[in-house]
């Protein structure tokens, strides 16, 4: 990895650089929270916020996103074009990009690579800043509190100055075309070490670090634990909206006013919504919250683990705070605390 | 010409409303004829005070069933028609209608005083959701209705679709358009309970959700009121807000 | 200038540059092709088989399965589903499907007639370990609709017969007018190189097979377990009792095969709707050893 130090007076400078042929998507003030939104001039970028109601999910897996245009008495598709301007995620933490690190594990697979998010993801460049944990990041126990690949820039905050990684070469051109940057320095390097460990230590100590996740999620699938969450469940799927790494989605058709066209979109889905798991004939394999609960809980924290040997949970918090019934991996990492104290 | 070849017949009908849903199909403008152009439109009562023709394909309806007429009148549009459509809250959930149901003759006095005339008095029943009275087979949701749902019904009705009718809450749809919660200012809001669908219209412009969409079936009321209570709303706020459009089920 | 990055999904031309159907189909993996319904055979009440016939030459013959693989049918406007394939691959150029109406989609496709097109995506999922299963004895199980995957199954090794040993098929229906393909089995059951055994919950006055659950002719069946692989297939309630008694004989876990039912929305391991525990229906499945099987929570 390249490594470049930049005065942080330059930044609005590279902001411009980007702005001049990308949609720049940053972190903005809205309403009491923030969120990422198209910018049209540096200052309305929060540098330092808190994690966004929402993830960068949107612009890569949007909610609904339409596949193709058809012709019902044709029977077969008609012409249809999706085009995605070139965009600059920036800001992004480390969580959200290692969820997008995630999200292309599942669709640029070798085997079916998905044509639509390989092309919003070839369309982005993603920034990434450093960050301080709030009381509901968990991304250190998930192994996410760190990025190693996956962004074409990351800004760590120095103090007056940035510690930049390039990690594409469509970056650096931009980065050096733009702005007045210079080698890092040992005292570079040791700020950096001392910033990296105040991070280290301000994560929240009440939320259990537990070894063996996934296999204590095995041991207790039984558990009356799951009855007690899922009993909890309010059956909203605002877990599942705001997770930068819920990926799920249905696919339908919506005809024209006139029924004589329509389209086939794909529309985020998520497994805690009741009919999820429902087949033709009303079979549904997962009928109750605890199912529900749990089969997304099992997810995240041991079956993505299984196929792909990493955490699906990046541990960013955004579900603790939406869920209004307290359901989160934070509850299972208590309850398997609470399990080994019982056999202690 | 065979049966599933002809252009469907379709017919609808007012109850206890404000025909408000009806009207609001008009809202469609430019593409009302494109919708009209896929069907044999054999009655419409906002328009017509023709009597209801004999047969029909599918039958809308709008509004609670509030008096015997009305409940002789939806069991012959199940009898006649294949598919019932049900449009908006008064005919869902007995909506703004049902709110009389709890005690109904009660209601009739507050209004009228002792001398409730004849023609309310008779026939009137309490007002009951048309799904309680028959099977109803697709519903447009809210109050009022939007005129795209009503024609997407329409269009699965007509040539039938795969879709779920999803019963997850109205948060989700809320958190996509990244508003932040009632809960957290101490609101009520009832998008907790609420049947998703509406995109979280009201949230997304700064009001609260007042379930006009109906419970869910899969509604988790009583870890709501938890919520609600633990937000600083008393359960009893929480309980009468649901009552505006779910007078029936909450009862039940 | 970055480039603005496009997805183009077109119609089938004649004039269609690519001339590889292999290529034409990876191209975009969620484009349905069409085909067109040649065939509809009525079955039971419920039930049709359906052949269809891709459009276009290039689509139909890089279109190659395999037994208990699946595929996505489209009716524009509709919807999508996924439907096993119930032919054999021994029989190329044409795809039957055997549509039980339980929805609103089945519902449309069996009003559809010969002649009308459809959209065809596919195929997917793992299929029976076919090749695996040659030169051994074969002991499939089905349950009701769960006949229909067998059915490519059991057709191609009719067509290859010579390529295994003994073969026993038990197919339980809950009443003889539920009985598929009866026809065909009418035919076999007088056959020495198959060991049918037809059975059913409720019997009438015509039916002359046998009578109780699936797993009740296992009572007298001899089985070379060391050299037999067991192939299951029904309603979600039938596996565990089946597998038990194949089991019993002594049949190994890893040669004892299933085929689960899920809603697979996508085909390709991304839709999460087929999740079972970690896997996927749709490209780990859905045809599962026991083995397997036994390490999903939530499988049986």
């Amino acid at each position: 990895m390249l490594y470049r130090v930049m005065d942080g007076s330059e930044l609005p400078k590279l902001i411009d650089a980007f702005r001049e042929s990308y949609e720049v998507i940053a972190p903005v003030q809205s309403g009491r929270s923030v969120a990422f939104e198209p910018i049209s001039s540096f200052d309305e970028i929060v540098l330092d916020y808190p994690t966004t109601l929402t993830s960068l999910k949107k612009y890569i897996l949007p909610p609904k996103e339409t596949l193709f245009e058809f012709s019902v008495e044709g029977a077969d598709i008609t012409d249809y074009t999706l085009e995605i301007r070139p965009r600059v995620l920036f800001g992004a933490h480390a969580c959200d990009i290692n969820a997008l690190n995630n999200l292309d594990l599942v669709f640029e697979d070798a085997r079916y690579p998905d044509p639509y998010y390989e092309a919003h993801r070839a369309a982005t460049m993603i920034v990434g800043i450093n960050c301080m944990p709030t009381a509901s990041c968990f991304c250190h126990l998930l192994d996410a509190d760190e990025v190693r690949s996956g962004y074409d820039l990351f800004l760590q905050d120095l103090g007056g100055r940035y510690l930049i990684s390039i990690g594409s070469v469509e970056a650096a051109n931009i980065l050096e075309a733009a702005c007045d940057i210079r080698e890092a320095t040992d005292e570079d390097r040791r700020e950096f070490r001392r910033l990296t460990r105040q991070r280290q230590e301000a994560f929240s100590e009440d939320i259990p670090d537990i070894q063996e996740i996934p296999m204590l999620m095995d041991a207790f699938h039984s558990d009356d634990f799951w009855e007690d969450l899922g009993s909890r469940c309010l059956s909203c799927t605002a877990c599942s909206a705001v997770c930068p790494t819920c990926y799920c989605f249905d696919i339908t058709d919506t005809l024209a006013p006139d029924g004589k066209t329509g389209k086939r979109e794909r529309v985020l889905d998520a497994c805690t919504s009741p009919q999820f798991a429902q087949v033709a004939g009303g079979h549904n394999f997962r009928a109750s919250g605890r199912d529900r609960v749990r089969h997304r809980m099992y997810h995240k924290l041991n079956g993505f683990n299984s196929k792909h040997g990493r955490y699906l949970c990046v541990g960013c918090g955004r579900c603790v705070r939406a869920c209004k019934a307290d359901i989160s991996p934070i509850e299972v990492l208590r309850f398997f605390e609470r399990k080994g104290a019982e056999d202690a | 010409m065979t049966e599933e070849k002809r252009t469907p017949r379709v017919v609808f009908a007012g109850l206890a409303s404000c025909f408000g849903c009806q009207i609001n199909i008009t809202n469609i403008e430019q593409h009302l004829m494109e919708v009209l152009g896929q069907i044999d439109l054999l009655y419409w009562q906002l328009t017509s005070s023709e009597p209801m023709p004999e047969h029909y394909d599918v039958a809308v309806i709008e509004g609670a069933v509030a008096t015997e007429e009305a409940e002789a009148t939806v069991r012959k549009l199940r009898e006649g028609a294949k598919s019932v459509i049900t449009i908006g809250a008064c005919a869902a959930t007995a909506g703004i209608p049902g709110m009389s149901a709890d005690d109904h003759a009660a209601d009739l006095a507050t209004v009228y005083g002792d001398t409730v005339p004849a023609m309310v008095a008779q026939g009137a029943t309490s007002p009951r959701a048309v799904k309680d009275i028959i099977p109803v087979d697709l519903e447009v949701s809210c109050c009022p209705i939007d005129p795209y749902d009503f024609v997407e019904v329409l269009q699965h009705a007509l040539y039938g679709s795969n879709a779920y009718r999803h019963s997850f809450t109205l948060c989700g749809e809320c958190k996509n358009n990244e508003r932040g919660c009632f809960y957290g200012r101490e609101t009520l809001c009832l998008g907790l309970v609420t049947r998703s669908g509406c995109g979280a219209r009201c949230p997304n412009l700064g009001r609260p959700c007042n379930g006009c969409a109906g419970l869910s079936p899969d509604a988790n009321v009583d870890q709501a009121r938890r919520v609600a209570e633990r937000a600083g709303i008393g359960v009893d706020t929480f309980d009468s807000a649901v009552r505006i459009f779910n007078q029936p089920e909450v009862r039940a | 200038m970055p480039d603005v990055q496009s997805v183009h999904v077109a119609p089938l031309r004649d004039d269609t540059v690519v001339t590889a159907g292999n290529q034409l189909m990876m191209a975009n993996p969620y484009r349905p092709w069409p085909a067109r319904i040649t065939s509809i055979t009525p079955l039971t009440e419920t039930e049709k088989l359906f052949e269809f016939r891709l459009i276009d030459e290039r689509i139909r013959s890089a279109f190659h399965h395999e037994p208990g693989q699946f595929v996505e049918v489209s009716i524009f406007g509709v919807g999508e589903a996924p439907i096993s394939i119930s032919s054999s691959p021994s029989k190329s150029g044409f795809i039957e499907l055997c549509v039980r109406r339980a929805g609103e989609f089945t519902q449309r496709l069996h009003q559809m007639q010969c002649g009308d097109i459809v959209g065809i995506r596919g195929p997917y999922g793992r299929p029976f370990p076919y090749e695996d299963m040659k030169g051994h004895d074969i002991l499939l199980v089905a349950g009701g609709l769960g006949i229909a995957p067998l059915r490519s199954l059991i057709n191609n090794i009719h067509d290859e017969r010579s390529e295994f040993g003994n073969v026993t098929i038990i197919y339980g229906s809950r009443n003889p007018s539920e009985v598929m393909f009866r026809d065909q089995f009418e035919m076999w059951r007088h056959r020495k190189d198959f060991n049918l055994i037809l059975t059913v919950d409720v019997p009438d006055d015509t039916w002359d097979g046998e009578v109780g659950l699936v797993t009740a002719p296992f009572a007298h069946l001899d089985v070379d377990a060391s050299n037999t692989y067991g192939a299951v297939c029904g309603p979600p309630v039938m596996y565990r009792f089946v597998v038990e008694e194949m089991r019993k004989k002594g049949i190994s876990y890893d040669h004892i095969y299933m085929s689960f039912e899920r809603h697979m929305k996508c085909g390709m391991g991304k839709c999460g709707h087929c999740q079972i525990g970690h896997q996927y229906c749709c490209i780990d499945g859905p045809v599962f050893n026991y083995w397997e099987a036994k390490n999903i929570q939530g499988s049986m």
